[in-house]
């Protein structure tokens, strides 16, 4: 098990930095995931890691080493790619055992690693296939197979689940899982899709623009964003702007805009500063009628409410603001379009955040 | 209209097969009589192997298959390795002058042979002399052979490599691959069949080519299609048949075992 | 060295032998013989030459070569439409009629002489068409009372033994452009409402122009220059433009006519796509 540690990392397309002075700590035998949009830098920063890049300044430290000179093949990383770039003359038993065989690993021992491994990742009986007779789902276990074979100190994976549709990437997330946890390897893996960064990480960062907006555990982030970003990108947020007008030990009062107060953690406010909630969708509650609006309160009229099974999506106009509003279909209450509507929410739920 | 549809297959198989025989019974009526003993060509049909055995002792025909045959390999070497190495700079890199360096591939595919190769005579005839070489021979025509075949190596392999998978390659180096292991265990078997392919292709255009060769192959020294052109001319036995049956049988030969490992039409 | 002195490096020499060999036997050779087009005495003869533009004026003012280019442009246009209109159906018929390993099959069996020996193709028909060959013992065969039949030595075996030469490649060209029209599209236009008939006019045919167009170029421009063929099987009944050329060089040695003409053929072929051009783009061939 080994660290890995990204130290002032910038790399500059023209004028475009897709890494902007970035340092980040990988703790061993963590999954990390990098999220972000597409262009925020995120996989810049794995492919530097893996070598591919070269940094225009900072370092990739291995256990403590610099290894910004050691090229790709000597780091003893495993990678596994987006579309997993799998050797597509080699049967399954010849892609996994490439890493072992340029290795001048014996042919007996090779076997039999090859052999493991294809039953971690459940293929066993299928090494005589080649790539194109598999499935994606088949696929990217091979390639995850080939990755780990040489046990390798970091793991990294490219939007391993990119490729697959939703059930099978659902089914994927929880056999990664089970498999970095049994073979204990620190793994960095980058994707753009929020719910797959929090289902698999220990830990996750969300990128954009070459720099890291938040780090934290999922849940951390989630529940606490610190920015407009962070907030919007990891699952849905309303923002809700206003004023301060009083600060009383740990709790903020706050005119909002959209009319009405809101009670919501200090944060180090001070009267007359300018303040943006977010308040996620689920943690709103909706009653029937418009009565005049309270603290942590706000009255409007459904415009749209989108059915899902266990859920239903309501959008409310209050104001010029839509707001979002997500209802478990527990309750047996129901409202239309035009139907008045208060909301209403806990002051534990207004996330400070900067605008 | 299932029926229907497979009536639709009866009138495209019949058709096809029409065309097969247009473009075939030329070919097998030359080849039959091959195997006639008149030397006039004249019926009925005798079997005898007797042309055949003619062509075992015509020193000029063997001779100028023998030059065909080593000017084929020599050239399918040569525009294969030249040709190859373009195109992965093509496919490798972005440059200045690439674009135009492709277009230039043009021009020796679409002029017609007749006004390359007298091109070919009239440059060679000036300069060659002045290297101590003789304008016409083996080596001029061998020089010719090369120029056609090169454009369409660079095409065929070019075609390939526009699909070759580039994360193959950083897959190589992540799992401890060097460049040189990368190059002949990954990149090379996957660059393979499009090589092969375009080596076939510069073989046959050499094989096959007349009229570079002619305008190039002084007195006394020629390839096989320019002797076979020669003796058409000057009034023709049956041994041309002979010849020319072999030829074909050899080169379709080819064609059909090579077709069982690679698909031409790229298609299922 | 640095990274882009290296790329430089590795780009000239993976590209510099191809290209250093196309320079010394096209362009070169190409150059050369527009220099010896304009000379007034052939190389061959050792006297010095000056500059002429009478190679040219020849071209319009002896009055067979208007006739014969003449000749050369139908014989390319009448092997190009026949090519087109035996092979079209061939390659639609391949692409759309026929599945699985028949497919394969018959496409294999199509371009397999394509692979074979241009001159000996052309040969074999001679073994047809002559007195007592095989299309007049067939014909015999038939109606005994038949007058002889000898077709070798005429146009029309010039033009056979053409089509036949580079059927192939408008089968080929065809096939590609008209394999890659996804059937839902045939479908979608039957959905609509057109018929049969109607879906080929509007939706096959004008997508499958492309491979037409690109199989025509390749049969004209090489018929145009041809002169094994007509030689072989026109003997002096098919004189073309190409077999004048090839005597400028080989018999009379007239080399600087034969250069002249070569780049008239060359300007022929060219203002003939320069007028096709501005068509074909209106039709969206090559948009």
């Amino acid at each position: 098990m080994s660290q890995v540690e990204v130290v002032g990392c910038t790399k500059r397309y023209g004028a475009i930095a897709a890494l902007d002075n970035v340092s980040l700590k990988f703790v061993e035998g963590e999954l990390f995931g990098l999220l972000g949009p597409s262009g925020s830098g995120k996989t810049t920063l794995l492919r530097a890691v893996a070598g591919f890049i070269d940094l225009d300044h900072g370092q990739v430290l291995l256990d403590g080493e610099d290894i910004g000179p050691i090229p790709v093949h000597k780091r003893d990383i495993g990678m596994v790619f987006q579309n997993y770039a799998l050797f597509p003359h080699m049967t399954v038993f010849d892609n996994v055992a490439f890493g072992l065989s340029v290795r001048k690993m014996p042919a007996g021992e090779i076997k039999s690693r090859v052999d493991e491994i294809l039953g971690l990742v459940r293929l066993g009986g299928l090494q005589e296939r080649k790539p194109k007779q598999l499935s994606g789902g088949q696929q990217q276990r091979v390639a995850l197979a080939r990755a780990l074979v040489t046990r390798p100190k970091v793991l990294l994976l490219d939007e391993p689940l990119g490729a697959l549709d939703k059930h099978l990437r659902e089914e994927m997330q929880v056999e990664l899982r089970r498999i970095q946890r049994e073979v204990g390897i620190t793994t960095i893996f980058v994707t753009h899709d929020q719910e797959e960064a929090m289902t698999l990480s220990d830990r996750i960062a969300i990128m954009n623009q070459g720099r890291i907006e938040q780090l934290g555990p999922p849940l951390d982030v989630y529940e606490h964003p610190i920015n407009r970003f962070a907030a919007g990108f990891l699952g849905v947020a309303n923002f809700l702007e206003g004023r301060v007008v009083s600060v009383s030990g740990n709790e903020a009062r706050i005119d909002l805009k959209l009319g009405g107060q809101a009670v919501a953690p200090a944060d180090g406010y001070r009267a007359g500063d300018s303040a943006v909630l977010a308040v996620r969708p689920e943690k709103i509650g909706v009653d029937a009628g418009g009565r005049s609006a309270g603290v942590n309160q706000l009255s409007g009229k459904v415009i749209g409410a989108v059915f899902s099974g266990s859920s239903t999506t309501y959008r409310v106009q209050v104001d010029d603001q839509v707001i979002s509003v997500f209802q478990q279909n527990s309750t047996p209450r129901r409202f239309q379009p035009d139907d008045p509507v208060t909301l209403h929410w806990s002051p534990e739920h207004n996330v400070p955040v900067a605008p | 209209m299932k029926r229907k549809l497979d009536i639709g297959g009866g009138i495209a198989k019949t058709y096809l097969a029409l065309v097969l025989l247009f473009l075939y019974v030329p070919i097998l009526v030359m080849a039959l009589l091959a195997f006639n003993r008149s030397p006039l060509y004249q019926m009925p049909f005798e079997f005898d192997l007797v042309w055949f055995k003619a062509l075992a002792e015509n020193d000029r025909l063997l001779n100028a298959g023998w030059n065909s045959v080593v000017i084929a390999l020599v050239n399918t070497v040569v525009a294969t390795v030249l040709g190859t190495a373009a195109a992965l700079a093509f496919s490798r890199y972005q440059f200045r002058g690439r674009q135009v360096m492709q277009l230039l591939l043009l021009p020796p595919i679409t002029i017609p042979w007749l006004v390359i190769g007298t091109a070919m005579l009239v440059f060679f005839y000036w300069t060659f002399p002045l290297m101590g070489l003789r304008p016409r021979g083996l080596h001029a025509i061998l020089l010719g052979h090369v120029a056609l075949s090169l454009p369409y190596v660079i095409i065929v392999v070019g075609a390939r490599l526009a699909d070759f998978p580039k994360a193959v390659e950083e897959a190589a180096a992540t799992l401890g691959a060097t460049p040189w292991q990368t190059f002949w265990r990954v990149s090379a078997p996957i660059i393979a069949p499009g090589v092969v392919a375009a080596a076939l292709f510069a073989f046959a255009t050499s094989f096959d080519q007349f009229v570079i060769s002619y305008f190039l192959a002084p007195p006394g020294v020629t390839t096989l299609p320019v002797e076979i052109y020669t003796s058409i001319r000057k009034g023709f036995t049956p041994e041309i048949n002979a010849i020319s049956t072999i030829i074909i049988a050899v080169s379709m030969g080819v064609m059909l075992i090579t077709a069982r490992f690679y698909k031409f039409g790229g298609e299922r | 060295m640095s990274p882009r002195q290296r790329q430089k490096w590795a780009i000239f020499g993976l590209t510099g032998p191809a290209y250093a060999w196309l320079a010394v036997t096209i362009f070169l050779p190409l150059s050369a013989m527009l220099y010896c087009s304009v000379l007034d005495v052939s190389p061959l003869v050792p006297r010095p030459a000056s500059f002429t533009l009478a190679n040219y004026a020849a071209f319009f003012q002896k009055s067979f070569y208007l006739p014969l280019t003449w000749w050369s442009i139908l014989l390319g246009f009448w092997t190009t439409l026949f090519c087109f209109l035996v092979g079209y159906p061939a390659a639609y018929a391949l692409a759309k009629r026929v599945k699985g390993r028949w497919r394969e099959a018959l496409f294999l069996l199509i371009v397999l002489p394509f692979w074979s020996n241009a001159l000996v193709r052309i040969f074999s028909w001679t073994m047809v068409l002559r007195q007592g060959g095989f299309l007049d013992m067939a014909l015999h065969s038939v109606f005994p009372d038949a007058p002889a039949f000898n077709l070798l030595f005429t146009y029309p075996a010039v033009v056979i033994g053409l089509v036949h030469s580079y059927l192939p490649y408008m089968i080929l060209t065809c096939y590609v452009s008209l394999q890659a029209i996804d059937d839902s599209l045939m479908e979608a236009a039957r959905s609509l409402g057109a018929e049969n008939t109607t879906v080929f006019r509007r939706v096959v045919f004008p997508l499958s122009l492309p491979g037409v167009i690109s199989g025509a170029v390749l049969i004209f421009v090489p018929v145009i220059g041809s002169f094994m063929e007509p030689r072989i099987l026109g003997g002096a009944k098919g004189a073309t433009l190409g077999m004048n050329i090839e005597e400028q060089f080989t018999v009379t040695a007239n080399w600087p006519l034969g250069a002249a003409l070569s780049f008239t053929m060359l300007a022929i072929v060219l203002v003939i796509f320069a007028v096709l051009y501005p068509i074909l783009k209106r039709r969206g061939v090559w948009a």
